[in-house]
């Protein structure tokens, strides 16, 4: 902040905002850790993507025959097969397709339209629809989370085929409607508390923005609220969002996993980590197919594993900014 | 306590009411209006119109519902939270309330290796910022922290009861060895947590004048850590451990399911299911009650420790 008082107000604030966003990335660029967070994370997004294209069998192509079974990895399947004989690498990653799908989705619902779009609102406008929007967040995040997650899918539940008969019935979807429903569901129990810590952030981010030279000078130049809020306001927000976001992420991926395995979430004929893991858990199965868990969760368990420690190093990034700015 | 602080609590306890009633009103509207019924939970797939009508009637389920509200409310102020549709002849105080009690022991147990961990571990790292071992530590507890529960589950009960054989898993009491593994299961994900925010606030108080001066008038390095370092850092960690105490008593569901605990996490899921209208309304009521009387305590807490909230400076209210 120090930097930007010995600049012309009348500047335009895109010419600053490169470089400090650069060095963000170069702080980030210097931690391995976080280098080897982003290389699994592409390489995650990317199969989970093309899962179609680059799955070596069918997802439900079943061979239901002894030496088909439960076999351990082996050249013709990578990560070995299930209870049907079904390739465990293919599994996994039509699965990983399911979790970069969901989390793209809430990404954008509940990050960027609500978190980003609420707080933007909230700290600009501020008076009642401040009050309004940050109430809403306290009394949703004051409520037990899981339990509420819980009864939105089932209370949902029951109306499953209805919605998926007419979806079939009027629209192009055919056999995926199902599995849209019941995804539009975790979504829908998902979204109402991702927004809540993004928004927050955003917030106090806005309000200490909104009290620059030059937003002030823009707002005296007439500028419109919304050139304001993208030119001016969201360049400063960006980047602790992100850090927000990131942060975030795990607990998002882990909703869907969680709720798949408790047989609430994405199930057969689709596939999930959470119902795959459903399938080759237990501890008699381990003991006897300990590889299934393995190849079974550990890919998401990576993937959990690499946004935790890709969130923790752009907190670090941050603190150490601040710091040395005092 | 100055007059400042007493009027920012009460402020800070009324404004809670209408939080309470907003939530009761939310939930109570959303299981009414899911489709199902509590009928059909109480007498299953058959029943005569009579039976219906006549449940109907002695629950009050023909009322308009702002009716039905507030008759619950009603109930409530008396301590009555409804019947068990689950359970037939149980109301949902004798349900929920011994099954909160074991989770929220087993809760507590867990907290304190949560913070019992995470604190050491966390100014550990900090001292050691800038070598190898600060990225490495943070990064095991972070990767413990990324297994899902159900396979952390898994993974411990055959470890400690197949491979070793040590404990029986099954469960027979809050307090007996069997419930070594369980806790552990609950606690160990959430040092990661803990770790990384006193992480956070020891680098921050290292940077400080006085542990300049600490160290310039020759301190010894232990002195240091113990008395300046950590004891300034832990100041931020109340609101962390205040923010976690709703959380020990609604219990871990993958816990409870795994390891056969009768707790209330298992009780929530089932209730769901059933599902049983009246526990879930309790518990969701329950949960949100806590959560907010934490919140106020914590300032009440931080008006004793900081003086200057005492005041009504340095936090903008």
């Amino acid at each position: 902040m120090a930097s930007e008082t010995t600049v012309p107000v009348l500047l335009p604030e895109p010419e600053l905002a490169p470089p400090r966003r650069f060095r963000t990335l170069r702080d980030l660029l210097r931690k391995k850790i976080a280098l080897l967070a982003i290389a699994y994370l592409a390489i995650f997004y990317a199969c989970g993507l093309l899962a179609p294209f680059i799955a070596p069998y069918g997802l439900n192509d079943q061979q239901l025959t002894v030496e088909t079974r439960l076999q351990p990895p082996s050249a013709d399947h990578l990560l070995g097969t299930d209870r049907l004989g079904r390739d465990m690498l293919t599994r996994v990653l039509y699965s990983a397709r399911t979790t970069v799908v969901f989390t793209i989705v809430i990404v954008i619902s509940g990050g960027l339209f609500l978190g980003l779009g609420l707080g933007l609102l909230a700290g600009y406008r501020g008076g009642w629809v401040d009050t309004a929007i940050m109430r809403t967040g306290e009394v949703l995040s004051g409520m037990p989370t899981l339990i509420l997650m819980l009864a939105i899918t089932a209370s949902f539940r029951g109306r499953i085929n209805s919605w998926s008969f007419w979806l079939e019935d009027h629209t192009f979807l055919g056999d995926d409607s199902k599995t849209l429903v019941k995804f539009t569901i975790i979504s829908l129990a998902t979204v109402p508390f991702a927004w809540l810590g993004s928004s927050r952030i955003v917030r106090s981010q806005v309000l200490a923005i909104r009290e620059q030279a030059y937003v002030t000078a823009a707002e005296s130049l007439g500028a419109t609220t919304p050139r304001i809020l993208i030119r001016h306001v969201l360049p400063g927000v960006m980047p602790l969002f992100l850090v927000g976001l990131s942060s975030g992420m795990a607990g998002i991926a882990g909703a869907e996993v969680a709720l798949s395995y408790l047989g609430l979430g994405i199930d057969e004929p689709a596939a999930s980590f959470g119902n795959l893991i459903g399938d080759v858990n237990g501890t008699r199965f381990f003991e006897q197919y300990p590889y299934l868990l393995v190849a079974g969760a550990g890919p998401v368990i990576l993937f959990l594993f690499s946004w935790n420690l890709l969130g923790d190093a752009l907190v670090d990034v941050f603190d150490r900014r601040q710091n040395s700015h005092r | 306590m100055g007059p400042g602080l007493a009027g920012y609590i009460i402020r800070r306890l009324l404004w809670a009411i209408p939080v309470l009633f907003l939530i009761s009103i939310t939930v109570f509207a959303m299981l009414r209006l899911a489709p199902g019924s509590p009928i059909d939970a109480i007498l299953g797939q058959r029943y005569t119109e009579e039976q219906a009508a006549v449940l109907r009637d002695k629950y009050g389920y023909d009322d308009p519902l702002p009716v039905q509200y507030v008759k619950y409310i009603g109930n409530l102020a008396q301590g009555d939270l409804g019947v068990s549709t689950r359970h037939r002849d149980f109301t949902a105080s004798e349900i929920i309330w011994p099954k909160i009690w074991i989770s929220t022991q087993l809760g507590l147990i867990a907290l304190v290796i949560v913070f019992g961990l995470g604190i050491p571990v966390g100014v550990y790292a900090a001292m050691a910022r800038g070598t190898f071992i600060d990225p490495l530590t943070i990064a095991f507890w972070l990767a413990i922290e990324a297994i899902p529960t159900f396979v952390l589950v898994t993974l411990t009960s055959w470890f400690f009861a197949l491979k070793l054989g040590v404990i029986d898993l099954g469960y027979e009491g809050v307090w007996t060895p069997n419930m070594i593994v369980p806790v552990l299961v609950m606690s160990l994900p959430g040092v990661a947590g803990v770790a990384r925010f006193m992480r956070a606030s020891v680098i921050g108080v290292l940077g400080e004048d006085y542990i300049r001066t600490a160290r310039a008038k020759g301190l010894k390095e232990q002195t240091i850590v113990l008395t300046h370092i950590t004891r300034n850092a832990l100041l931020p960690m109340i609101t962390v451990i205040g923010l976690s105490l709703p959380g020990i008593t609604t219990g871990s569901l993958f816990v409870e399911v795994g390891f056969g605990i009768p707790g209330i996490a298992n009780e929530s899921l089932q209730a769901v299911l059933a599902p049983d209208y009246d526990v879930i309304l309790a518990l969701v009521l329950f949960g949100a009650t806590l959560f907010v009387l934490a919140n106020v305590a914590i300032d009440i807490l931080y008006g004793f420790i900081d003086p200057r909230v005492r005041v009504g400076v340095g936090r903008g209210q």
